[in-house]
């Protein structure tokens, strides 16, 4: 397993330079300079083209290409255009409140959609059912920044139980650091909880049919037993599967969550990033994200081996 | 006991086994009405006032680093580093004393030197301070107190130039750090101003903190805009960036936020509604919308394609698309100069008035040879003033019978295709949408836009002999009434070449919770005199 785990972490290093070459390219042929964005409106062409100098924007791709390469093969990601700051220094003030609202909104989702697809499996075709099935429905529907302006607008402006907006950082308490991130991670995990429930109850109703459930239905077992113990671990692999796809999709969904709510994360960062040209940045996040996802990916396989014992690497 | 006291005591519970009791500290209400939380028009992304010239940046340094002088509301400058200064009778040299006790944030005195090498970084970005190094002999330090600039000719303007607050301002910092070479950012922020830049603390595009600089000479004046006693009443200045609107507006009702600088329209009735609000105009200069079109191509290379459009055009269609139907924030301008200054004119300005008139725009079009090519009109649709400008833009071109080529794009493109000067068909354009803070407008010499040198010209390249012959003619003027009269036979000038479209001048409005007072109006956030309560 551990030689496995090895060389799936090496295999991500081509897909990182592949994802790099592209992004690069794409960043270089893409409209927009953001030497003109520093300058100002007021600023002569001739200012512009000093700063565009001095940032060694005029330098030719592969060259420009050649010391990015170089410098991440030295764990340097760059210094931002605008800020002046490192690159990795950015990326670290952004790091802990995208990793919490994953974090809470994973576990959201976990806790609310698992049960709620499972007990739609079990009482499949009543109105229990159709009721989850349509609240999955609708939480699909609904774009994250709709539920987030409705969340803020009941719960914080109306309620005045949870604060609209910010971050606090979880060294400064538990609470103040949860009060933060319960109407965010509801907005954003709206969508993947209706996805996961939808997607538990499918596997639990094709697990449900199988010889060994009704075996275990004639020993006496209990419903719970029956359907958290026996059915729920083995319909646990897409479930797992689906679980892993949606911590990527959190990745984008972040990105408009951060805005809704003003939580400085790398959502955020991005965006501002790609609307001031600021290079640098964009590179590293990018490179950062698809770390991230082949990560996640090598992680989903690894549980495939805990929750299925048959499957073997 | 309400639901969010269980909620916190059930979650504070849980929290404390998971985090072995971890707390924050807690704030006293006293320290609360000692800090301030402001969220700012943008993202403070980069905070060097004069490699990055972006208004944002402009208000921050307004409060780390002092000028020589300031502009006060009646645009005149007056002293506010400088104790006294003295001019020979031909104009050219200038000496200048600074006032005793002033310190920079790392304790050590504001000395001459500092002075001369912050000019000098200044001077070579700013279109005032280029005029003055092209007249430069000599800018010296003489003492440790007083400073001397040598011109070859007179330069009526000087204290205006070192007190403007249009961006880049003459602000003052260590010699250290105005050695930095103007087109390179500089990374230390030591100010001379009444609050200091807390770098520590800073997360770009997130939050900046500036806390009060305990040794702090306020002058004894009373304060006006960037001139007078800046006495800090706060101890503390959160910048919160925001940058979804409805998310601002509902931290501000909630009171998570003090000030919000610039509210959109959109939501101005709702935060009048709160009584926990004020809300009023925020900087009285406003801004004054336009497009440009480009000189150097048909149709527009022909003052009579320009001009036809100018007849069409309607200015209330473009001020009710950026503000609404709120009449107070807009006016109409049939001219170039902020409304409501000591220069403003509307002579020359007829074409914009009354009823407008399709028929003759047409006509005109047609004199002009135009037809039928189409017009590159770029659009930033990421900036809802040009967004809706552009809107109205390609409607009245279509009135006019004009084919338009609608590119729809973000600001950062619009920013670096507008310097293409190939033809509209291969990367170039015929216009493009902006506007321009009405403190850059209150004269030439901070006024980029108003500028029709050809080639040397802001983006369009206009050329106007008239309008440059009446620029210099301002510059010359030594008095009030010569410079009124120049800027009327300037307006006129550049009315009748069209060096640019103006669409009207827009107001906009700043809010704030009622426990903070003496929020004052000005063409920057003024935080000095500033107080909160609990």
């Amino acid at each position: 397993m551990l030689s496995y785990i090895l060389r799936r972490i090496v295999s991500t290093l081509p897909v990182m330079a592949i994802v790099a070459l592209f992004v690069f390219s794409l960043l270089y042929i893409a409209p927009g300079d953001p030497a003109v964005v520093i300058a100002g409106d007021q600023a002569s062409p001739e200012d512009v083209e000093r700063i565009r100098q001095s940032l060694g924007l005029d330098r030719p791709f592969l060259i420009q290409f050649g010391s990015w390469v170089w410098r991440i093969l030295h764990g340097d990601l760059g210094t931002s255009i605008f800020t002046n700051l490192p690159v990795s220094t950015m990326i670290g003030q952004r790091l802990g409140p995208t990793l919490s609202l994953m974090m809470v909104t994973l576990l959201l989702t976990i806790v609310v959609a698992v049960p709620l697809g499972v007990v739609a499996a079990w009482k499949a075709g009543s109105l229990i059912d159709r009721v989850i099935m349509g609240f999955a429905v609708f939480g699909f529907s609904l774009p994250v920044f709709v539920v987030g302006y409705m969340l803020a607008y009941i719960f914080a402006l109306e309620l005045e139980w949870l604060p609209v907006q910010g971050y606090t950082p979880l060294a400064q308490g538990f609470w103040p650091w949860l009060e933060n991130l319960i109407l965010p991670a509801i907005a954003l995990g709206c969508v993947y909880i209706a996805l996961i429930a939808r997607i538990t109850r499918a596997t639990m109703l094709e697990v449900l049919q199988q010889d060994y459930i009704r075996t275990a239905r004639a020993k006496g077992l209990g419903q719970g037993g029956i359907l958290f113990v026996h059915a729920l671990k083995n319909a646990a692999v897409p479930i797992v599967t689906v679980i892993g796809i949606g911590i990527a999709l959190l990745i984008g969904g972040a990105v408009v969550t951060e805005s809704v709510f003003a939580i400085p994360g790398l959502g955020r960062l991005t965006i501002d990033a790609i609307l001031r040209r600021d290079y640098p940045v964009i590179q590293g996040i990018v490179l950062l994200f698809s770390f991230v996802y082949v990560l996640v990916n090598l992680m989903i396989d690894v549980i495939y081996t805990l929750v299925d014992p048959r499957i073997r690497y | 006991m309400d639901r969010r006291t269980i909620l916190k005591g059930l979650a504070g519970a849980g929290g404390l086994a998971l985090t072995g009791g971890l707390s924050a500290p807690a704030l006293s209400q006293g320290a609360a009405a000692r800090t301030l939380r402001f969220v700012p028009q943008a993202n403070l992304a980069n905070f060097d006032p004069i490699w990055g010239t972006q208004y944002v940046v402009r208000n921050a340094a307004a409060m780390v680093w002092d000028t020589l002088y300031g502009i006060d509301s009646s645009f005149q400058p007056q002293r506010q580093m400088v104790e006294s200064e003295e001019v020979t009778d031909d104009g050219t040299t200038w000496t200048f004393k600074l006032r005793p006790g002033l310190k920079f944030h790392d304790g050590e005195p504001v000395l001459s030197k500092d002075v001369v090498a912050s000019l000098t970084r200044w001077s070579a970005r700013d279109p005032m301070g280029l005029m003055l190094k092209a007249l430069q002999q000599e800018l010296t330090a003489v003492d440790d107190r007083t400073f001397k600039w040598v011109l070859k000719q007179p330069f009526p303007k000087m204290l205006f130039a070192l007190g403007k607050n249009n961006s880049p301002c003459a602000f003052i910092m260590p010699e250290r750090i105005a050695q930095t070479d103007p087109f390179k950012q500089i990374s230390d922020y030591i100010g001379s101003g009444p609050l200091k830049f807390v770098k520590s603390e800073w997360v770009p595009g997130a939050k900046a903190v500036f806390e009060k600089f305990a040794d702090y000479v306020p002058r004894q004046e009373k304060p006006s805009w960037l001139a007078g006693g800046k006495q800090m009443m706060i101890d503390r200045v959160e910048w919160v960036i925001m940058p979804d609107p409805a998310t601002a507006a509902a931290a501000l009702q909630n009171g998570e936020i003090d000030w919000w600088e610039n509210p959109i329209a959109d939501l101005v009735p709702v935060l009048k509604k709160n009584k926990n609000i004020s809300v009023d105009i925020g900087d009285p200069l406003g801004n004054i919308g336009s497009f440009r079109m480009n000189f150097l191509y048909p149709p527009f290379n022909d003052v009579k394609a320009r001009r036809a459009v100018l007849m069409a055009l309607s200015q209330e269609d473009y001020m009710r698309a950026i503000v609404g139907d709120d009449n107070s924030l807009w006016k109409p301008l049939p001219g170039y100069f902020t409304p409501d200054t000591p220069l403003y004119t509307e002579v020359g300005g007829e074409i914009l008035k009354g009823k407008r008139d399709l028929d003759a725009a047409k006509k005109l079009l047609a004199e002009s040879g135009y037809s039928g090519q189409p017009v590159t009109c770029l659009v930033a649709q990421d900036q809802p003033i040009t967004k809706a400008m552009g809107d109205v833009t390609a409607d009245l071109l279509k009135r006019l019978g004009m084919n338009v080529d609608f590119v729809a794009t973000d600001w950062g493109t619009v920013g670096s295709r507008r310097a293409q000067k190939t033809p509209p068909g291969q990367g170039g354009w015929n216009m493009f949408h902006t506007w321009h803070a009405g403190a850059d407008c209150v004269n030439p010499a901070p006024y980029t836009a108003i500028r029709a040198n050809g080639d040397k010209a802001w983006f369009g390249w206009p050329t106007s002999s008239g309008t440059e012959k009446e620029v210099t003619s301002w510059f010359e003027a030594k008095n009030l009434d010569e410079e009124k009269a120049a800027i009327g036979r300037l307006n006129k000038a550049a009315m009748d070449d069209v060096v640019y479209a103006p669409t009207g001048f827009f107001l906009g409005y700043t809010a704030w919770r009622k426990n903070v007072s003496g929020v004052a109006k000005g063409p920057v956030p003024l935080f000095w005199n500033v107080t909160k309560s609990a």
